[in-house]
């Protein structure tokens, strides 16, 4: 790898994952969701991976050893915020608030639970990914280099 | 406290305190929940704490209390005998108590759903309570038999649910109760579920699981049989019985079925030598009791199958743990090397005295009233039940008679070990409970009388005692004994008759038929899985070949002439077509191809081209995902290709020189799958309306879910369970890469 690839690697991962937060933040009114922000944060990790080697990346980016827990906590989480609503009465994924009522706003975006559903799968489909690639990446002993 | 010796006391508190709590809820009345958890498909978590639930979870828990009060004692033994690490114990205990509430959540279940999950549950945990002792190949031949014959019975019980759900709407025994005619319908689905309910409680000719699962650990037997696994059978055709009776098909089913196992069970009983093979043909036959009783219908017949149950419950725990403890005691496990253990065991030897009295029908015993009113409900329904109620209790005298002498009493073989008291306190316990309620019967007639309105469906008197009368019933009790002791003395005559169904059992019978079958069964799919996986070829025509005929077949029936629309090409289309023809360049380059990296590379265009035209099309959604999957599968087939060995990545494709006869193989599965979907698009894409449909629909309703983009709120509203699927699949592929790569490391 050039030191210049290196180097744009480092700078993209920012701005990579301020474009994946922003694809959901604004997932709800215009193109974009939690599935393809989780995939945005997996390629630049991915990116990292390949442009630094795996040590080097793991150790600069310190929260992706973090993954597994990440894909429990957002598998764990989507299903909670699911049937949320089972407990009081009502069918699975019925989202708060209901149509019509109205929505709290923080700037343009409108908080609702379907957000926070969109969060968790954001969550585990990036953790996922990271596990693939640092799996990918990690030889175990014995193997043909 | 070290924690596999806390494990047994965390369990028999947990087992009464539930005890305790059902003994309240019981007597409080109307304890119940009803959730409705999926109101779309019209499934409910709805239990209810009424009779029937109570007698069955008060058995559960209380003959739980004394099982687990006596494997606290038996399973560090066990273990040491096996030279297993008293950690095992670990896998033991959590599986008992899962086995407790699955039954206490089977008892109160009362919806089709709820009940087919929990009684599968049961046949989990005892799978791996039968093969706890798992480096013996008999204990998981027998965990597995258990396994199968219950599992399957239990798709059976599914299968009749879906026909009554198909016919009335719902899964809810109480609509189903009032909903359900005498139709076809109901009678096939009552058979359906009969089926399973009886092979659960190993009734003929589905009875040789359970002589087979006194491989497990004595405690685990002394529960399947009393208040676990085998009684869940019964419960629920008692939970259902009120379904069943609006055909006399199915009574007339049961009624056959549980006298034949009545003598069978019997029969073989009075066959066996060794201990707890003795007391696994008794229970056939004692459930056989019971769904006889179920089998002739009506109130009195309720109410003994309800009382019956109990001291069956009772009896047969205590015959279980004596068995266990004797073999203990002397190390030996068969009534032939066994005898005289009445003197230097004297306290076991009078408890499963009573439990033996119980079983047998004695006075001063809660068994007492379990035949009278048992010959009673015969006796109402005529001469052929009456004669063969008489025959089964002599039976059953006959062969518990035996089974106590030969170890009680008779010239002393050796000289027993000392035994921990927790081996026989739990026995003597449950004596008591039988001689209280041979004493005052009113408690357990009041639970039974609570079970017996719930089978019944209507109101129930029940009046056990002790009539002494010269009634119909007490002159059948007397020659039920007189006939029992007659068996028990007469050897000569017993011996030739039992031993010869033993044989005929072993060589024709339905166990020879299971293995057979089973072992055919695996060879086939020996076959067809040695085929399917023998290289990747095969494991992928193994999917689109099936999918191409099956779509060839659909389009050939369903469609006609003007399905087949080429259209007119417009300005604007050709971008379309472009890409299209770099597409199909880019698919012909794949398949050609023998670098490895040029085949990614050309899959990687076929990906991009499409995800092109999804955006040149109009869908940005679809396009952005399209584009970043594609980026990442790229990645990983290149992360792949890197861990190949040195020799294969630079050698390029090795394509070995097809066998004459398979030459023709991958063009054709090719042809016949490509050809199925190309038809199957075409025809789609010629029939493509924008019908107001669910599309329009969701479009419509996106601004009501506070949404702008539709395609966001169908992945998180709309669709969110899908998604939710979806997600766990993704999961579970992290986790099975994990496991190729890495042996299951998550990190």
């Amino acid at each position: 790898m050039t030191v210049i690839v290196e180097v744009y690697a480092r700078r993209l991962f920012g701005p990579a994952v301020i474009v994946a937060l922003a694809l959901i933040v604004k997932g709800y009114v215009d193109v974009g969701d939690g599935f393809s922000a989780g995939t945005i944060v997996g390629l630049a990790v991915a990116l990292q991976y390949v442009a630094r080697g795996r040590q080097r990346a793991e150790t600069a980016v310190r929260l992706l050893h973090l993954a597994p827990i990440g894909a429990v906590v957002g598998l764990i989480g989507a299903i909670g915020v699911g049937f949320l609503g089972i407990l009081t009465g009502e069918p699975p994924f019925t989202h708060a608030p209901a149509p019509g009522a109205k929505v709290i706003r923080v700037g343009t975006l409108e908080l609702s639970t379907a957000v926070v559903f969109d969060l968790f799968v954001f969550m585990l489909v990036a953790s996922v990914l990271i596990i693939i690639i640092h799996h990918l990446a990690t030889r175990s002993r014995g193997e043909e280099r | 406290m070290r924690r596999d010796s806390a494990l047994p006391w965390v369990s028999v508190a947990c087992a009464a305190t539930a005890f305790a709590a059902c003994l309240v809820g019981w007597r409080l009345g109307d304890v119940a929940f009803d959730i409705a958890w999926a109101p779309t498909l019209d499934l409910r978590i709805d239990f209810a704490l009424d009779g029937l639930g109570a007698l069955y979870a008060l058995l559960a828990t209380g003959i739980g209390v004394a099982v687990f009060m006596y494997g606290s004692a038996y399973l560090p033994r066990h273990l040491a005998k096996a030279r297993r690490p008293q950690r095992e114990a670990s896998r033991f205990w959590p599986w008992m108590v899962l086995f407790m509430v699955a039954m206490v959540g089977l008892a109160c279940a009362r919806d089709l759903i709820v009940i087919f999950v929990l009684f599968d549950l049961t046949a989990i945990a005892s799978y791996f309570l039968i093969g706890f002792d798992r480096e013996r190949v008999r204990a998981r031949g027998a965990a597995l038999m258990a396994l199968l014959i219950t599992g399957v019975g239990a798709v059976a019980m599914l299968v009749g649910a879906v026909l009554l759900y198909q016919r009335h709407g719902t899964f809810s025994l109480d609509e189903l109760i009032e909903r359900a005619d005498g139709g076809g319908a109901t009678t096939v689905a009552g058979v359906l579920i009969a089926v399973a309910c009886l092979a659960k409680s190993a009734q003929v000719p589905l009875h040789f699981w359970l002589p087979r699962a006194m491989e497990a650990p004595t405690p685990v037997s002394a529960y399947l049989h009393s208040a676990a696994m085998v009684a869940a059978g019964v419960l629920v055709i008692g939970r259902v019985h009120p379904l069943l009776q609006r055909s006399e098909l199915v009574l007339d089913l049961l009624l056959i079925v549980g006298l034949a196992s009545i003598v069978v069970g019997g029969l073989l009983a009075l066959a066996q030598d060794e201990l707890k093979q003795l007391l696994a043909h008794s229970t056939i036959s004692q459930y056989g009791y019971v769904v006889t009783l179920y089998g002739i219908g009506g109130e009195a017949a309720a109410g003994a199958a309800a009382l019956y149950v109990i001291a069956h419950a009772i009896a047969k725990s205590a015959l279980f743990m004596t068995a266990g403890a004797v073999t203990e005691a002397t190390g030996r496990s068969r009534l032939s090397q066994l005898g005289g253990l009445a003197r230097p065991m004297p306290v076991l030897a009078a408890a499963s005295l009573v439990a033996a009295a119980t079983l047998a029908a004695l006075p001063l015993t809660l068994g007492y009233f379990k035949d009278e009113l048992f010959f009673a409900a015969a006796h109402d329904e005529g001469g052929f039940v009456a004669v063969m109620a008489v025959v089964a209790a002599a039976l059953t005298f006959a062969y518990i008679g035996r089974f106590w002498t030969r170890l009680f009493l008779g010239p002393r073989r050796m000289r027993p070990r000392p035994i921990p008291a927790m081996l026989y306190v739990p026995v003597v316990l449950l004596a008591a409970v039988s001689l209280a309620g041979g004493v005052a019967v009113g408690p357990f007639a009041a639970l039974a009388q609570d079970a017996a309105e719930i089978t019944h469906g209507g109101p129930v008197e029940l009046h056990p005692a002790y009539h002494v009368n010269g009634g119909a019933e007490n002159i059948m009790t007397l020659a039920a004994w007189g006939l029992g002791l007659a068996l028990l003395l007469m050897r000569q005559v017993r011996r030739p008759l039992t031993v010869g169904l033993a044989r005929l059992g072993d060589r024709i019978g339905p166990r020879t038929i299971y293995r057979q079958s089973l072992h055919l069964l695996n060879v086939a799919s020996d076959r067809i899985h040695a085929e399917e996986v023998r290289d990747l070829r095969n494991s992928i025509a193994a999917v689109i070949m099936p999918g191409g005929i099956l779509i060839g077949i659909a389009l050939a029936t369903t469609l006609t002439g003007d399905s087949w629309d080429i259209g007119r090409v417009r300005l604007a289309d050709i971008p379309v077509l472009a890409l299209m023809a770099l597409v199909v360049v880019a698919g012909i380059v794949a398949a050609r191809d023998r670098g490895h990296v040029r085949i990614v590379l050309s899959l990687s265009l076929v990906g991009f081209g499409l995800s092109a035209i999804y955006a040149l099309v109009g869908a940005p959604d679809v396009a952005l995902v399209a584009v970043l999957i594609e980026t990442v599968a790229s990645l990983v087939f290149f992360a792949v290709l890197a861990r190949l060995p040195r020799r294969t990545r630079t050698a390029g494709l090795v394509v070995r020189p097809a066998r004459p006869r398979r030459r023709l193989r991958n063009p054709v599965i090719g042809a016949v799958s490509g050809l199925a979907m190309f038809a199957l698009v075409w025809a789609s894409l010629s029939n493509a309306t924008l019908a107001p449909g669910d599309a329009q629909r969701q479009i419509e309703l996106t601004p009501e879910a506070h949404g702008g983009d539709v395609v966001t709120v169908i992945l998180a509203d709309f669709r969110g369970l899908d998604t939710l699927g979806e997600i766990t699949v993704l999961t579970i592929a992290a986790i099975g890469v994990a496991t190729l790569l890495r042996r299951g490391r998550l990190w």
